[in-house]
């Protein structure tokens, strides 16, 4: 009657083998009519499908451990604050009270105006990259496709580096001319690729793929040509940006980002059923009644914008659009209504945590968060892969 | 709607349909499918038949428009297939495709519950199932004996139980026809007689028409109401097992000898290759 499901959920059996609703004698002690419980209201146990409950459920809990997260990122640094500190600060930031006192004390300046700004920075980058893995994924139906694997990062960042070169520098025009010229680069090689790989009937899983790693190819030629002929100091700007790093941003800069980030993560989450069925193959979606060209369309719309956006914002930070959805995936869920929020709060709690250690490690000095991300997300990978048929966690 | 009047009308009517897959081409030698012209009848179990490369999954996909043929018209149910929109096409015709890609653990329940994807309106289908949809789920895998993996995860099942759960899926389409591209392929003799009967069954309670490709002549010829014979995309014979399994046809068709004799139970024809 009871089994355990895989995810490590008991639930009832679907009420196949019950008896149907019957009054019988029970036994030949007791004359007594007894009733047989009638069958539950649901026939397919709640726990084998996504429902509303659980939905709120874990991306509740995601949301909260974030927080938590954020609020522990906060506390780290070469100067560090209590969490009690942290928590008056920030309360009597918003609550506007203590304004005076704010303006002058230094933990409170190195804490809203520098602190807070990068933490949230990373949450955003880290939640945009994993939920732009997760579009990526169901689309090519590839668990390692991510917006670098395919070419989109690189075309971002060709389009950012031309950006920088031609002296729409960081400084003075970041807030509108990098984001959009990052998000032309991503579109422009996202329009190739389509060219390329439309050229049969329909589009190929396989053909993008490849044509991604050679379009990734030929922008890193472009982007280490740029490099090699800019002026030394800028130059050094650019291989610090390209590695990736999420120093220095104001909130303004962060505003800008967030709309962007918004836009396109509406774009996805309008899409998340699509891109359950998408994943069972392209013509079975469209048996399904998927209309795939649309779908397809505006998910690579939304991922050029959010890669473009995020690529300009902190440069080239790998394997978080790889681990974070493949990590989610197995633990908590595959349908996209449920994983695309819950990897997005993972994503941003993982990058984070990874900038921290960045930013702390060294301290007082500081190193690309690419590398932690690289260093960790590597072999968590391939950790993953290897006991994947194991079901990590739960 | 009458629904002896949905009955009596042919399920798909097609006109001089032809396809090929490289567009660019214009030699029409490479064709897949070459001037198809043919009723399909409502509430029978059509078996489309032919060699390798005959056309035959080819032209199921046509009916279930995942793909569209170049020239001609197809019709489902008197509406032209061309202007109904992928999810009014996904109401009425599902399809079981010949392998279905799980890379994702989805639960079976959840992949089965996919088939309520086209009932549903909003934005990209966007829609959460609510008691109805997963009545008709449960439904559909009770018929199909899958109901007790609800909870499994189709990366987990067999071959055969993960068969049995995409038809349950088509049949949560709720569709009028359901076109099967080779249902027993990959399945044991068990399952094999499973799916035929589950099919005949369908077929005959609930008036559903099943067309199905096959390379299993005798399944066909045992289950089948009607034989399509199909060779380098052109009809070359449509009847009952009868008129289409002849010696004579089958050898200029497949190009080898056959022997034909009847089944023992059903007297229908036997086609066994010689020693």
């Amino acid at each position: 009657m009871f089994i355990e499901s895989n995810r490590g959920i008991v639930f009832v059996k679907p009420l196949t083998d019950v008896p149907p609703l019957s009054i019988s004698p029970s036994s030949k002690e007791s004359k007594e009519w007894v009733q047989v419980p009638p069958p539950l209201p649901l026939p397919i146990s709640s726990f084998a499908t996504l429902t509303i409950r659980r939905c709120f459920l874990w991306v509740g809990v995601s949301f909260v451990l974030a927080v938590v997260t954020l609020l522990v990122c906060l506390g780290f640094g070469t100067e560090p604050i209590s969490f009690s500190r942290i928590w008056s600060i920030l309360v009597g930031a918003m609550l506007g009270t203590d304004s005076i006192h704010v303006g002058t004390d230094p933990t409170a300046v190195i804490l809203l105006q520098v602190r807070l700004p990068r933490v949230l920075l990373a949450f955003f980058v880290g939640g945009s990259l994993a939920m732009v893995g997760v579009a990526l994924q169901a689309l090519l139906r590839n668990p390692l496709a991510d917006p670098f694997v395919i070419g989109i990062s690189s075309g971002a960042a060709l389009g950012a580096s031309l950006a920088l070169l031609f002296g729409v520098g960081i400084s003075l025009l970041s807030v509108s001319a990098l984001p959009v010229c990052a998000f032309a680069g991503a579109l422009l090689s996202l329009l190739i690729m389509y060219r390329i790989s439309s050229a049969g009937n329909g589009f190929s899983i396989y053909t993008l793929l490849l044509a991604g790693v050679v379009l990734n190819a030929i922008f890193s030629a472009f982007i280490m040509f740029l490099t090699s002929v800019a002026d030394p100091n800028r130059a050094f700007g650019m291989y610090a940006w390209l590695m990736g790093s999420l120093t220095g941003p104001d909130f303004a800069t962060l505003g800008v980002l967030a709309l962007y980030l918004g836009i396109g993560l509406l774009v996805l989450a309008t899409q998340a059923q699509s891109l359950n069925l998408l994943t069972l193959g392209e013509e079975t979606a469209r048996s399904l009644g998927v209309e795939v060209e649309r779908v397809k369309q505006l998910v690579f719309v939304a991922a050029a914008l959010l890669t473009g956006a995020v690529v300009s914002f902190s440069g080239m930070i790998g394997f978080v659009g790889l681990i974070v959805p493949h990590a989610v995936r197995l633990v908590v869920s595959a349908d996209h209504r449920l994983l695309l929020p819950v990897a997005g709060f993972v994503g941003g709690m993982f990058l984070m945590l990874a900038d921290t250690v960045a930013r702390t490690a060294l301290s007082p000095g500081e190193f690309p968060v690419g590398v932690v991300t690289a260093l960790v997300g590597g072999p968590v990978f391939l950790y993953l892969l290897t006991h994947r048929n194991r079901r990590v966690g739960m | 709607m009458d629904s002896r009047n949905v009955l009596s009308r042919p399920a798909y009517a097609l006109r001089e349909v032809s396809f090929r897959y490289d567009i660019r081409s214009y030699d029409t030698s490479e064709s897949v499918l070459k001037d198809i012209t043919c009723s399909i009848d409502s509430g029978k179990i059509l078996g489309i038949l032919g060699p390798n490369g005959s056309g035959k999954s080819t032209l199921l996909k046509l009916l279930a428009r995942v793909l569209r043929p170049q020239y001609g018209t197809i019709e489902l149910l008197g509406d032209a297939l061309s202007v109904l929109s992928q999810a009014d096409v996904a109401r009425r015709v599902a399809l079981v495709p010949q392998e279905t890609l799980q890379i994702f653990p989805y639960t079976i329940a959840e992949m089965v519950l996919m088939g309520r994807f086209p009932h549903h309106r909003g934005w990209g289908g966007w829609h959460w199932e609510d008691s109805d949809d997963r009545r008709i789920a449960h439904l559909a895998m009770e018929d199909l004996d899958v109901a007790h993996l609800g909870a499994k995860l189709v990366t987990d099942v067999s071959g055969g139980e993960r068969q049995r759960a995409v038809i349950a899926r088509a049949l949560t389409q709720q569709p009028q026809v359901l076109l099967l591209d080779e249902p027993t392929a990959f399945l044991d003799l068990h399952h094999q007689l499973d799916i035929a009967r589950i099919l005949r069954r369908l077929n005959r309670e609930r008036g559903l028409t099943v067309i199905l490709v096959s390379h299993d002549l005798n399944l066909a010829s045992q289950y089948c109401d009607q034989l399509m014979l199909l060779q380098h995309g052109h009809i070359v014979e449509v009847g009952s097992p009868r008129e289409v399994l002849r010696p004579d046809l089958l050898e200029s068709v497949y190009g080898c000898q056959v022997l034909v004799d009847s089944h023992p139970q059903s007297g229908l024809p036997r086609v066994s290759l010689p020693v």
